[in-house]
């Protein structure tokens, strides 16, 4: 049936558009005529001259001013210069709207040669509609493979296939104002129970204690999944999907009371659920609050503002004196995806290749290189790395395992609801029951 | 019953401005008149001091404050980096393509439902009126399947194709229902007098149409010029780009470029404000001529 | 009834190339959208044809779905009670005190053709808590009058309030220029036979400039209700329906399911419900305003 829909529906478009062109006397085809004959590459031609392609690689570095957008420019024109019939066309969106453009692509299976996803469970349903080419090869090739860090592409493998390469993989810590904790005379606590009184003693001196931003809601629950990661150890949403545990499970509970006293003493600023990310995080970098917990992700930032110098960092405490302070919250980045449909497969890959080879260097010598997925060669002090960058770099080396975030292990709309319950908590008290059963209710209606 | 239909009638001469009596009542209604002309002008203004900002200030989110030293170089930023040119033309092109075919293929719709003697008039507007609400986002996946058979994807048409057949229904409704309102007379003189129905279209219902006509320029222009999200999803390619990706361009996963933004915003509505202010006396009078032709 | 006799090719000519656009980009669509609405689908891989059970759970079963409707009805209701007579109000002024009016009604209009961005983060940095740099905070506790304070993005029970407002003042002078077009085009010479008869004033405008201007005032309703339904940027850019789905309205809440929990079958149902709306909503503004037209002109 859907066959003769689209043919159709074809007969009215040509129709339409005849007529609506006639009509307009001026319509938009004019402007788009050079794309056309590159792309009956693969057909005729093996040997001789190569064909000219075009690849098109859809990314999230879409700020001109942003290091990464330069990094890759950077690359892409390289790569260019040396495969003069390639040429590489950038589709640069910001994030919420690439997932959106994405997600449409996918809809009608035209996905763009390269594209980028989140790891794990945000990744499966592509990965099970068989959009995406697995790499397997292209990282044997030239030992591109051995440049990843140690099992950061498991977020990445399907039935040991590897379906993506990630940009980044970050760890959950607390960064805090050297300057503000003096003021208040308080010190790095070492239990979650210290940091609840550390809030009250900053509050008492009138300082801000966290920032959050809450208006972006993977904020609140990032900073909830470490608690849960204390109170239960790792591994507790693959128990809940292994049905071993419910939401309903003491561990869980223990986490959304100790969250809420958390938030109950004071510690985020008011109106937090209006603060996107950029927000939240400025009112630390500029001061303004004592502590905020981010994925290191955000180191660069924060050695670029006005605080820089004054700004630590440290790891999430015990809960109740449960949990080890050495399990994380892991953040592997979002990765870059090949299309399963992409007419020039072996050159997207080839320069997919040539484009990670060439990312841990780059990256490396324009100070971007914490928190990259990919094992960097070369001397972070000597290339003037800050000294908290160097901190977090040693905390990278404690690292003996953790969780992923909520939206990465469970289906996308149980995600919803729990990033929706956890907001919540932040304007109203809730009992801890309650937060689980609403878990547990969301969980079992989307299984 | 209808404005136009006196409007075509009489001849209007100077409005009568009433000399009030209550000069208290007047001056209240001036205080009310220039509080409003604060508060719908001062966001050009606060744009415009936020454009001059560093991130920091702009986040530190106080109200009056001016920037510590201007930051001209967001305007910089803005022009280099956001592309500015390039996607001004796109915009402006796309824009205008968009308008000039909402107005042609609507008022012809318009006039063939409210004049012409047929069956099927009031379900074709029926038809239209099913999709005057309608969100552009509910359609995308259904557009993109379209599109990807019709080979347009990445082309300025696959905006504006969508573009035109959004705004119809809109333009459909307001221009039918006036011109409705035209009177029979005017035809049936035109008919006596050899005029067939292209020129009655042309040279008697168009230019008595044109205050509906403007306002239908207005609201395809509002809609249009600062749309992102079907823009976003079915052009790709930089040369193509339009004025919003501009803006979202400094946008980054865990960044965001405030001060180039609002300088790209300053210089994606300047042109707009000036036009619109140049061409403000135009419009209104444009409207009367309009109804004294007929 | 009509006087124009034509051929069939004639209404062709005039008719199709605007109802083939039509039908095949926003029409055709939405049938699409309406037959999506009847399967459990992700929006990418398999789909499963599950009859009206998405129309169902929406129906009977969603805590969110409601709340949502409410909300959009009320910001049409604000838009059409408010805005609107506020909006025919300040253009009768205009005309009647104002003797180069263009210059202010441009003014007014202004800020609808601000990009919502501008708007969002302006009103941001009015609603912002007081210790955050919030404008309308601080000048409430300046004038003593803090237990009026609020934070007006965030509680849940004022949030919607605060997104009204700045709906209705960024259209504001929108409404004013499409009312102000309409009373500039009602002939003097009525007025002036008004006059004699004794008329005058706002006496005047009840019984002339109302019932005269009934048309646009149509055209402003219709446009106001579109609007709110639709008022999906401003809510996306202010509270991104938060917190907790507290100013979620239909718009915001299908954009939710279909692209961010991943449920296109159940945001498709969300669709169709909206088309039903507006087909309800069309249909009573029409037989309102055909009554009130025939009374008055």
């Amino acid at each position: 049936m859907k066959k003769n829909m689209k043919g159709i529906l074809k007969l009215v478009m040509a129709g339409t558009l005849a007529l609506s062109l006639a009509a307009c006397g001026n319509n938009g085809g004019g402007t788009t005529g050079t794309n056309n004959g590159t792309d009956k590459a693969n057909e005729g031609s093996t040997g001789g001259k190569k064909e000219n392609i075009t690849i098109t690689f859809q990314n999230i570095y879409p700020d001109p001013t942003d290091p990464k957008n330069i990094i890759m420019k950077k690359i892409v024109k390289a790569y260019e210069d040396e495969n003069p019939n390639v040429k590489i066309e950038l589709d640069s969106l910001n994030t919420d709207q690439q997932k959106v453009k994405l997600k449409t692509q996918a809809a009608s299976r035209e996905v763009p040669d390269i594209t980028v996803v989140n790891p794990a469970a945000q990744m499966k349903p592509f990965v099970d509609a068989k959009l995406f080419a697995p790499l397997n090869d292209m990282l044997d090739q030239n030992g591109l493979k051995d440049t990843f860090q140690e099992g950061i592409l498991d977020f990445y493998s399907f039935d040991n296939n590897i379906y993506a390469l990630p940009d980044g993989n970050n760890i959950g810590l607390v960064y805090y104002n050297k300057e503000l904790f003096e003021q208040a005379g308080v010190k790095v606590p070492t239990t979650f129970e210290e940091m609840v009184d550390v809030v009250k003693a900053l509050k008492a001196k009138g300082i801000q204690p966290m920032a959050i931003g809450e208006k972006d809601s993977w904020t609140g629950s990032f900073l909830f999944m470490n608690v849960l990661l204390r109170t239960n150890g790792p591994g507790f949403l693959q128990e809940v999907l292994d049905g071993k545990k419910t939401f309903e499970d003491p561990a869980f509970k223990e986490a959304a009371d100790a969250f809420q006293n958390l938030i109950q003493a004071g510690a985020f600023q008011e109106g937090a659920t209006s603060f996107d990310y950029n927000a939240g995080e400025n009112l630390f970098k500029t001061g303004k609050a004592a502590m905020y917990y981010m994925g290191s992700w955000a180191t660069g930032g924060i050695e670029t503002s006005t605080i820089n110098g004054k700004a630590g960092v440290f790891k999430f405490p015990t809960v109740n004196g449960k949990g080890d302070p050495n399990e994380f919250m892991l953040a592997p980045g979002s990765a870059f995806a090949i299309s399963a449909d992409s007419k020039h497969l072996p050159e997207t890959k080839d320069f997919l290749n040539y484009f990670m080879i060439n990312f841990p260097k780059e990256t490396f010598s324009a100070k971007g290189a914490v928190g990259l997925a990919q094992k960097v060669e070369g001397d972070f002090k000597a290339a003037g790395y800050s000294d908290m960058a160097m901190e977090v770099l040693d905390m990278f080396k404690d690292v003996k395992g953790g969780d992923i975030a909520f939206d990465n292990t469970m289906n996308p709309a149980t995600a919803q609801a729990h990033l929706t319950s956890i907001q919540n908590l932040f304007v109203k008290k809730n009992d801890a029951a309650n937060v689980a059963k609403e878990h547990q209710t969301a969980y079992e209606s989307n299984k | 019953m209808n404005q136009a239909a006196q409007a075509g009638a009489i001849k209007p001469s100077a409005k009568i401005k009433s000399r009030s009596k209550f000069s208290i009542g007047k001056t209240l209604v001036f205080i009310l008149f220039g509080v409003l002309l604060v508060t719908q002008l001062y966001p050009l203004l606060w744009l415009l001091i936020y454009s001059t900002k560093t991130n920091e200030e702009i986040l530190s989110g106080s109200f009056f404050s001016l920037p510590k030293s201007p930051q001209w170089a967001n305007f910089q930023t803005a022009v280099e980096s956001g592309n500015y040119f390039k996607y001004l033309g796109n915009s402006v092109f796309v824009t205008l393509v968009t308008m000039v075919c909402v107005l042609l293929l609507a008022s012809l719709v318009s006039f063939a439902i409210s004049r012409f003697r047929w069956k099927y008039g009031q379900v074709i507007l029926l038809l239209f009126l099913i999709g005057m609400m309608i969100p552009m986002q509910a359609t995308l996946l259904p557009l993109m399947l379209i599109f990807k058979n019709l080979d347009l994807l990445n082309k300025h048409a696959s905006i504006i194709l969508p573009y035109i057949a959004f705004q119809t229904p809109v333009a459909v409704f307001i221009l039918s229902s006036f011109m409705k309102s035209i009177p029979n007379e005017i035809e049936e003189s035109a008919i006596v007098d050899g005029a067939g129905v292209f020129r009655i279209f042309w040279n008697i219902i168009l230019p008595v149409s044109v205050p509906p006509m403007m306002t239908v320029m207005i609201l395809t222009f509002i809609n249009i010029w600062n749309e992102y999200i079907l823009a976003a999803t079915f052009i790709s390619s930089e040369r193509l780009k339009t004025l919003p990706f501009g803006v979202n361009s400094f946008v980054s996963q865990y960044s965001v470029n405030y001060g180039a933004i609002g300088a790209f915003l300053v210089l994606g509505a300047l042109p707009v404000v000036i036009i619109y202010f140049l061409l403000a006396d135009k419009i209104t009078k444009g409207m009367v001529a309009g109804a004294v032709k007929g | 009834m009509n006087v124009l006799r034509v051929s069939k090719w004639t209404i062709a000519l005039f008719v199709l190339p605007c109802l083939l656009l039509y039908v095949c980009f926003v029409f055709v669509p939405i049938l699409v959208s309406l037959y999506s609405g009847l399967l459990d689908w992700n929006g990418i891989g398999e789909s499963k044809f599950i009859g009206l059970d998405n129309f169902k759970q929406m129906l009977f079963h969603d805590a969110v779905f409601w709340p949502a409707v409410k909300r959009t009805l009320m910001f049409a209701v604000v838009s059409m009670c408010i805005q609107i007579p506020l909006a025919l109000f300040l253009a009768i002024l205009l005309n009647r005190f104002v003797k180069k009016p263009n210059f202010l009604v441009s003014s007014y209009f202004l800020p609808a053709i601000l990009s919502v961005v501008v708007i969002g983060q302006l009103w941001k940095t009015i609603y912002n808590p007081a210790s955050m740099g919030g404008m309308l905070n601080q000048v409430l506790e300046s004038i003593g009058l803090q237990s009026w304070t609020h934070s007006w993005l965030t509680d849940p029970s004022v949030a919607m309030y605060s997104l009204y407002f700045v709906a209705v003042w960024q259209f504001l002078g929108y409404h004013t220029l499409i009312q102000f077009t309409g009373i500039q085009n009602i002939p003097s010479d009525i007025y002036e036979a008004a006059k004699i008869d004794g008329a005058e004033g706002l006496k005047a405008d009840w019984h002339i400039t109302l019932p005269m201007n009934i048309p646009i005032i149509k055209i402003s309703i219709v446009l106001a209700f579109i609007g709110s339904l639709q008022s999906f940027d401003l809510i996306m850019v202010m509270t991104g329906g938060g917190p907790a789905h507290a100013t979620d309205v239909i718009s915001t809440l299908m954009y939710n399911m279909s692209f961010l929990s991943m449920k296109y079958g159940y945001g498709s149902s969300i669709a169709a419900f909206l088309v039903v709306v507006c087909l309800v909503a069309t249909f009573f503004i029409n037989l309102i305003f055909n009554r009130l037209e025939r009374k008055y002109t």
